[in-house]
């Protein structure tokens, strides 16, 4: 461990103090990067929970080391880690299209609880180190995501098309291209003019065929009246 | 046990910066699969939960050193009362909390979200054997999830592709029609060995539908049943779960 935080290890009123800012400069640096792209839980969500677990590792530690009661350092803290798995849950929410989001923010809350929990232990080494980390993966790591996402073998497509013959059709032109059908779906309407019905196939891609030039191909077929990638 | 590995299996700076950026990693290779599939959790959520379990038995393991060296003097005077896992025992459950919210029943019949919630699980997991140190157990880990992220895909797409069994989910106007699209599955040479239908409401919004469980006799029918009861004018939607 490192001796630069030797004389902060125990609850005094200087590693106290020292423990909340770290807690609430650690939740801020999380919560910025969520504040940033507008998601729920922004900024002072995340501090208040990183503070919060602080307070609790502080709260038992102060319960040992200066009331001297006979208690576990870490039944309080340890509540946290179950307890904010709960209000993390609260903030996924599923869409009309069937989309789970808010996921990574529940993810966030989450680990800057267990960020705040280290710092008011005193862990000082691990919970910076954990912020830092974290940093990394919002700034370098979200970048790579969105370039993996678009690299993506499986695809979406969304297909409006006229006739029930451009069905056989598009069927017979995916197995040309060696696509695979993981999964499709086929809505008719009547009331609208311009198509009757509408599909949305989750197809396999493989190398050498560009999702933009497959859609062309798709469109250019006749029946089909739009094609969109989901 | 690797003797080797000894110095790191304490609890020091060295080995407390290794096993969190371990974590990091091992979370990120779990949720590389699940992003190439476009699922929610990319894998930087999967990275997230991963590091932050890992910190939850580091922080207890220095817990349990800071008793038995710096206040240890104080614990020989009130005893010391602690459980190293009491930490980690929380995250299995929390995540488990998180994953739930994932998971979503389609008005369909369909549950979606189970891989996700289950992988993120497995992640949390991991992340606490890392923080424990549990390098060898980590190591393995590591490379069989690596085989099953490269191997698995080729795999899965052989099964999809010559499953016999198949679901599908129809809504159509009236319960008349079932008889027609019980023939148009017939006449594909498959074997319909269940069927569930839910007569629907009298709202506009809820069609009856029925679910068929299906027997392919043979395989790569898969899409042109779903096309020929398409075809048929009362239907509204049709897909396989």
């Amino acid at each position: 461990m490192l001796t630069l935080f030797d004389g902060l290890r125990d609850v005094t009123i200087w590693s106290v103090a020292l423990r909340m800012t770290l807690a609430v400069v650690c939740g801020g640096i999380i919560g910025i990067e969520r504040e940033y792209k507008r998601r729920p839980a922004g900024f002072r969500t995340h501090i208040l929970i990183c503070l919060g677990a602080a307070m609790t590792t502080l709260t038992s530690q102060y319960l040992y080391l200066v009331l001297g009661q006979y208690t576990d350092m870490a039944r309080l803290g340890a509540q946290v880690v179950a307890g904010i798995g709960f209000i993390g849950a609260g903030t996924i929410i599923v869409t009309r299209r069937q989309r789970v989001k808010g996921l990574t923010t529940a993810a966030g809350l989450w680990a800057a609880a267990i960020i705040g929990l280290a710092l008011g232990g005193g862990f000082y080494e691990g919970g910076l180190f954990a912020t830092f980390l974290i940093l990394i993966a919002e700034l370098f790591f979200s970048r790579v995501e969105y370039r993996m996402l678009q690299n993506a073998p499986e695809v979406n497509l969304y297909v409006e098309y006229s006739d029930n013959k451009t069905m056989d059709t598009l069927l017979q032109e995916f197995r040309e291209h060696g696509l695979k059908i993981l999964n499709m779906g086929i809505i008719h309407s009547k009331s609208n003019e311009e198509h009757n019905a509408c599909a949305i196939f989750t197809l396999r891609l493989h190398k050498g065929l560009d999702v933009e030039h497959l859609k062309q191909e798709i469109l250019a077929t006749a029946g089909v009246v739009s094609v969109r990638e989901l | 046990m690797l003797h080797q590995l000894d110095y790191l299996r304490e609890v020091n700076t060295v080995s407390v910066l290794l096993r969190l950026t371990l974590a990091m990693f091992c979370g990120g290779m779990i949720g590389l699969e699940r992003a190439r599939k476009h699922r929610p959790a990319g894998f930087r959520t999967y990275m997230l939960v991963c590091m932050a379990a890992a910190l939850t038995m580091l922080l207890s393991q220095y817990e349990s050193y800071m008793l038995h060296h710096v206040w240890a003097e104080k614990a020989a005077e009130i005893g010391i009362r602690t459980d190293v896992s009491r930490f980690g025992a929380q995250v299995i459950n929390g995540i488990g909390f998180l994953g739930a919210g994932t998971i979503l029943v389609t008005g369909q019949q369909k549950v979606k979200g189970l891989t996700t919630a289950a992988g993120l699980w497995a992640s949390a997991c991991m992340g606490l054997a890392v923080g424990a140190g549990f390098y060898e157990c980590v190591g393995l880990a590591f490379l069989l999830i690596f085989l099953v992220v490269h191997l698995l895909p080729a795999v899965e797409l052989y099964i999809v592709e010559n499953a016999k069994n198949m679901n599908i989910y129809v809504e159509f106007q009236s319960l008349d029609n079932v008889a027609e699209i019980i023939n148009r599955i017939k006449a594909k040479d498959v074997t319909i060995y269940e069927v569930e239908v839910d007569h629907g409401k009298q709202t506009p919004s809820q069609h009856p539908n029925a679910i068929f469980s299906l027997r392919m006799n043979r395989p790569g029918t898969h899409a042109k049943i779903l096309a020929a009861i398409s075809e048929l004018e009362d239907v509204y939607v049709v897909h396989d779960i």
